[in-house]
């Protein structure tokens, strides 16, 4: 079975920036690396002071946060793109573009972490959907279309 | 390709990093002279034997960070958390 | 003679398909499962090249891919090894490095000269008269081998992948597969990569046993799971085992680069047969032990009619069994561990003719078979670290000391039954895996993204492997003659003794000033007959004179391989598809595709200054900046002031490194309390962002600063011109007048609907203009908004050239065109802006440093006295009447506003000054004459206009 390549846009999307001792780090919480699905939205703890809040929720979470603190939010909805790679090969076709590892050891459903696809800084979170094997990307959207036909390129052989 | 021990990722790609060089402390521009600034800014001690060296982890957490690397034998210390400065004059590397 | 044996088991041809193929145009027939050169010597062509330098002709060596006599041109392919490459029907085969033709070659003249082409002769002739180097260029390019390259050849597609295998196994025979195996078994994942076609190693052109014994083991490797990876070679080992695998048989691609990250390496990359050094060692016929069983028991080829064998080992007596079985008469087996040796071979220029023994006894013959040792192919483990060390009673080099997750197996590292070789086989990949978990355990623990791990650590295995015999061998590299050593870079002993004597006697100086190892096989038939003979030049022992470093590849790899597909990341305004569909001239900025005009940018200009004009700047580096310290990273990274900057305001300021020199320039503004937007150059952009990061991680770490990156978040558009008022004010709640939003203010507010648009006043075309930032998602329907909203206004788009030329009538200099990397601040005139009342600024000393001693060049306008005429950018400017460079040209065009020609130069101070008469030269040699004006600015200096 092929990947599916989609862009998926648009797609409310925040940035959010938290020390640890803030009361939006506490809210958010996980650990760094990982994402969970919370209602409509998935949010991503991408960096060890960053948060992605990604999905229809996204704008009434960041709403409901209490932003005191060292803490701080973006809208990014339309700074950063996501495409989302899916299907029996979509680890495959990611290996030809990307270093990581993506055996289930090292990036089990639910990983997050940043790195580069083909020369584009892009993070990832493995969000296996339908129990099929999927990948969220998220990159400056100005990189979409060159992301997309590279992602097609790499998955024509599958 | 060497595996760079990043603190907050675990251990990366060299490529998934910027390579900052040689860590050294900066002088205080209001007060230095010529000599001092420009010894900063050009030379480097270049050790044969353990460099601390500053990374910045473009690719994932973007934080930077500084490790103990072994120039001849690229063995590693651990890694040592922003912020923390190596010794004041540039001979402790020996 | 009828070359081709009758079938038999063992071969791999599949003698129901027959392949037509072309040798120098003369049609042949070869089986599938031959290569090139079993197909060219089943139809009794045994000469297939001609060496490098001397034209000599050339028969098959080694008959595998080591090969160094049988490299040819395949249609348009130059350089293949015919006696690795598979035959394919249709062919055209063709041999290089001959004209005019391989039999009649009339560069074999070299060969006349022959003593006068010595070692070294690159750099001790055609040197004198160096005018006639040209000449020389063009004589020696005929002589050069290498094939044909055409031009129009189609673009093959290449690519790469990334691969995180516990265990690679490099070398599938028979210790190979046995650690792949035992590998697998142990719970590593597994690949396992061999050079040839088929894996088995020795074993292929062994006996009935051997090959089910390869049979056996290929099944069990593939039960394990182990992937398995023919005609592809391990390129290469690096840091912390970072492998590259050349994957030659991908379906749809040419070759593909695997770059592995593995746990372990196991290396079992066997031994290579090594040549005898003796006169005539390469005249077509003389052959390895190894080339004979090959020819015979895989390809089913007869060699020779008359053989004689010069044997020290089984592989020579196994030879010598295939021989008789292929009906090739034995004329003499001469037997080196008896102390019998031959002397030297004679041959016409087609074949062997006759060999000269040690005993004086000549013998007649048409095939010379040696089989005088091995070589240990330790270059992975070299390229691991590992110094491999000679062992005179084995008469071969060993390995000793690679680090602990690099293992080598098999007749690498001994010798022993194949049960022997096997039983190594598997308690190293028994080892190999149990260390690759380890790696594995800290890896996954280490990962902040991976799995948690509840095991504890498995234990670090130590390597209790009995180590394999090493059987005794008589040194056998050269012979009472000379002969040649490097095959492919016709280097003879006689020129590595000569080179000896010149003081070229350093192993690594003799490889370089001789090239010998230097050749497509990189020294794995030559380099231990290439230190043997040098060790004999100086008196010396094997293992003083050492080896030389091995570097990867360990195989030559295409260039091909190593661009994979050209991914070039480029990037795209949301409007892109609008300046496409209008006509715009595309033109790359950086990483972003940009209109630079749709047709006529001089009419752009006018329009612009007459109506108004808009103006797609999105690649414009745009910087969210939020916290309490945002004045403060601001008063630190520009040399001006930021501490006040109030609520609504908009300040240019320009950033310098720390050695003074200008890094950046854009404004910035304060949109809140603790809420900045900054904007750097396009190509600054990430630049600036890094550069910052930096900043607050490492100096200022106690800084509440938060930047995000919004340069594509925001659709940027530049709104330009005496109506630009007028336009924007239909489409935005926003209050323009002139009192309410004053030049250099910000205002937020609706723009044609959408919320949280930005809108400020700036000047860089020098018109009255507003630039507006939108949430990208609406970017386009902005843009058709404006033009829409404008038609009776006269709004007509303009691009990057349009736009260039009126921030040159401004006098508005560009950071990296009119500034370049030795361009300190004062270079641009605008010293107020440089403030050493601030505590600490980056560049603060060297600005301050610079300013004192005033030697620097400065930014000046000019025009040219011929108003018609527009210097190159970059011109140089002379000190007049001399040729003394003062200056140069560094912006320069044709004004539509000012109908004349107008330019930003550098100059020295002394040619600053406004009227000086400045002198131009021109590309085309001619000096013209330009004037210094007084401001930057050549229209409206004033700027009047941008402030209405």
């Amino acid at each position: 079975m092929a990947s599916s390549i989609t862009h998926i846009e648009p797609m409310p999307k925040a940035s959010v920036r938290a020390a640890a001792d803030t009361n939006a780090a506490a809210a958010l919480g996980l650990t760094f690396g990982s994402a969970e699905r919370r209602g409509d939205t998935l949010v991503v703890r991408i960096r060890p002071d960053e948060w992605y809040l990604l999905g229809d929720g996204a704008a009434p979470m960041v709403h409901g946060l209490d932003l005191t603190g060292y803490a701080s939010t973006v809208d990014i909805t339309h700074a950063r793109h996501a495409v989302r790679v899916t299907g029996s090969h979509a680890a495959e076709t990611l290996a030809k573009l990307c270093s990581a590892d993506f055996g289930d050891a090292m990036t089990p459903n639910g990983a997050a972490w940043g790195n580069s696809i083909a020369g584009v800084t892009c993070d990832l979170v493995r969000d296996d959907h339908n129990g099929e094997r999927s990948y969220l990307l998220l990159f400056d959207g100005s990189f979409a279309s060159y992301v997309l036909r590279t992602l097609e390129d790499a998955a024509a052989e599958f | 390709m060497l595996l760079v021990p990043c603190p907050n990722c675990g251990p990366r790609n060299a490529a998934d990093l910027s390579y900052n060089g040689e860590s050294r402390p900066r002088p205080d521009p209001q007060t230095c002279s010529p000599e001092e600034w420009r010894t900063y800014l050009y030379l480097r001690d270049n050790p044969s034997g353990w460099l601390v060296e500053s990374w910045y982890c473009s690719s994932g957490c973007r934080k930077h960070f500084t490790i103990e690397r072994h120039t001849l034998t690229g063995e590693l210390r651990t890694p040592i958390l922003p912020g923390s400065k190596p010794g004041a004059t540039k001979g402790s590397t020996k | 003679m009828n070359h081709r044996l009758p079938p038999a088991d063992g071969e791999v041809l599949d003698r129901t398909k027959a392949l037509t193929f072309t040798w120098n145009g003369k049609k042949l027939e070869g089986f599938e499962g031959d290569t090139i050169t079993s197909a060219l010597m089943a139809n009794g062509h045994h000469i297939i090249g001609r060496s490098m330098k001397y034209h000599r002709p050339r028969g098959v060596l080694t008959a595998d891919f080591w090969d160094p006599n049988t490299t040819v041109q395949v249609g348009d392919e130059p350089n293949v090894r015919a006696s690795h490459r598979k035959l394919e029907a249709g062919m055209q085969v063709v041999a290089q490095n001959v004209w005019p033709s391989l039999s009649f070659d009339i560069k074999a003249a070299n060969g006349l000269v022959g003593r006068f082409l010595t070692a070294g002769f690159y750099y001790k002739t055609f040197m004198k008269p160096a005018a006639l180097w040209p000449r020389y260029e063009h004589v020696l390019a005929k002589f050069a081998p290498g094939g044909e390259v055409d031009l129009d050849t189609p673009h093959g597609r290449y690519d790469k992948r990334f691969a995180h295998p516990d265990v690679v196994v490099a070398g599938g025979g028979p210790a190979g597969l046995s650690a792949a195996i035992a590998a697998a078994e142990a719970g590593s994942s597994v690949m396992l990569v061999e050079h040839e076609h088929h894996v088995g190693g020795h074993l292929l052109w062994g006996t009935e046993e051997d090959r089910a014994r390869v049979a056996d083991l290929t099944a069990a490797a593939l039960a394990a799971g182990v992937e398995i990876l023919t005609n592809s070679t391990v390129t290469g080992r690096y840091e912390d085992n970072w492998i590259a695998i050349l994957q030659r048989n991908h379906p749809g691609v040419v070759e593909r680069l695997i770059k592995a990250r593995a746990k372990t390496l196991v290396v079992a990359a066997g031994t290579i047969e090594r040549p005898y050094v003796f006169e005539g060692n390469d005249l077509p016929g003389v052959m390895t032990s190894g080339a004979v069983r090959r020819l015979i028991t895989m390809y089913g080829v007869k060699p020779g009619k008359q053989a004689v064998v010069f044997s020290a080992n089984e592989s020579g007596e196994a030879a010598i069994d295939d021989l008789r079985r292929a009906g090739v008469s034995i004329a003499r087996v001469v037997d080196a561990l008896t102390g019998e040796r031959i002397v030297s071979t004679k041959g016409s220029k087609k074949r062997v003719k006759e060999v000269l023994l040690e005993d004086g006894a000549k013998i007649k013959c048409d095939l010379v078979v040696t089989a005088v040792g091995w070589t240990t192919p330790t270059s992975l483990l070299n390229m691991a670290g590992d110094r491999p060390v000679y062992d005179a009673d084995a008469a071969r080099f060993f390995p000793s000391g690679a680090p602990d997750n690099v293992l080598a197996t098999g007749g690498m590292v001994g010798d022993g039954s194949l049960d022997d070789l096997i039983e190594h086989g598997r308690v190293t990949g028994e080892l190999a895996a149990g260390r690759a978990a380890v790696v594995r355990h800290r890896l996954q623990v280490a990962t902040a993204r991976a799995e948690t791990v509840d095991e504890a650590e498995p234990g670090y295995l130590a390597d209790e492997r009995t180590p394999l015999d090493r059987w005794p061998h008589p040194e056998l590299f050269r012979a009472s003659t000379h002969g040649i050593v490097d095959y492919s870079e016709d280097v003879s002993s006689k020129d590595l003794y000569s080179a000896a004597a010149e003081g070229f006697d350093s192993v690594e100086l003799i490889k370089r000033f001789t090239t010998a190892t230097m050749g497509p096989s990189q020294g794995k038939l030559e380099t231990v007959n290439t230190v043997a003979v040098l060790a004999q030049a100086r008196g010396d022992s094997i293992g003083d004179v050492g080896t030389t470093v091995w570097r990867p590849p360990y195989a030559p790899i295409s260039l091909g391989a190593l661009a994979g597909r050209i991914n070039e990341p480029t990037r795209l305004s949301v409007i892109q598809p609008w300046h496409e569909a209008n006509g715009a001239t595309p033109i790359l900025a950086g990483q972003w595709v940009r209109p630079d005009h749709y047709g006529d940018p001089l009419s752009e200009v006018r329009n612009t200054r007459e109506n108004v004009g808009i103006i797609d700047v999105t690649p414009l580096g745009k910087l969210d900046l939020q916290g309490p310290d945002v004045a403060n990273l601001l008063s630190l990274l520009y040399t001006n002031k930021w501490m006040q900057l109030p609520i609504g305001s908009v300040r240019y300021g320009i950033m310098c490194a720390e050695d003074g020199v200008v890094l950046d320039d854009g404004v910035t503004a304060r949109l809140d309390e603790e809420h900045y937007l900054m904007t750097t150059t396009s190509s600054g952009a990430a630049r600036i962002w890094s550069w910052i990061e930096m900043w607050l991680q490492t100096e200022r770490p106690e800084w509440q600063v938060h930047v995000t990156p919004v340069t594509t978040g925001l659709t940027s558009i530049n709104i330009a011109g005496p109506k630009s008022r007028a336009l924007l004010g239909r489409l935005t709640d926003i209050d323009l007048d002139n009192e309410a939003f004053p030049y250099m203010r910000v205002r937020q507010g609706l723009i044609a609907g959408i919320e949280q648009c930005i809108a400020w006043r700036i000047g860089f075309t020098g018109e009255l203009s507003y630039e507006i930032h939108v949430p990208s998602g609406h970017g386009l329907a902005v843009w058709e908004r404006l033009l829409a909203e404008g038609a009776d206004l006269g709004v007509k788009p303009f691009g990057l050239e349009a736009q260039r030329i009126m921030r040159l009538e401004k006098g508005h200099f560009i950071v990296g065109q009119d500034t370049d990397g030795l361009s300190k601040a004062p270079v641009t005139g605008l010293d107020p802006l440089l403030k050493f009342d601030k505590d600490d600024w980056a560049g603060l000393p060297e600005v301050r440093w610079s300013l004192e001693s005033g030697d620097h060049p400065v930014i000046v306008a000019c025009q040219p006295d011929d108003r018609s005429i527009v210097p190159e950018e970059a011109a140089q400017i002379l000190r007049s009447g001399t040729t003394e460079i003062v200056g140069r040209i560094t912006s320069s065009r044709m004004s539509p506003t000012l109908e004349r020609s107008i330019c930003l130069a550098q100059v020295s101070k002394e040619f600053a000054d406004a009227g000086t008469s400045l002198e131009v030269l021109l590309v085309d040699g001619r000096r013209i004459t330009a004037t210094v004006i007084e401001h930057h600015a050549h229209f409206d200096p004033e700027g009047e206009r941008l402030r209405g």
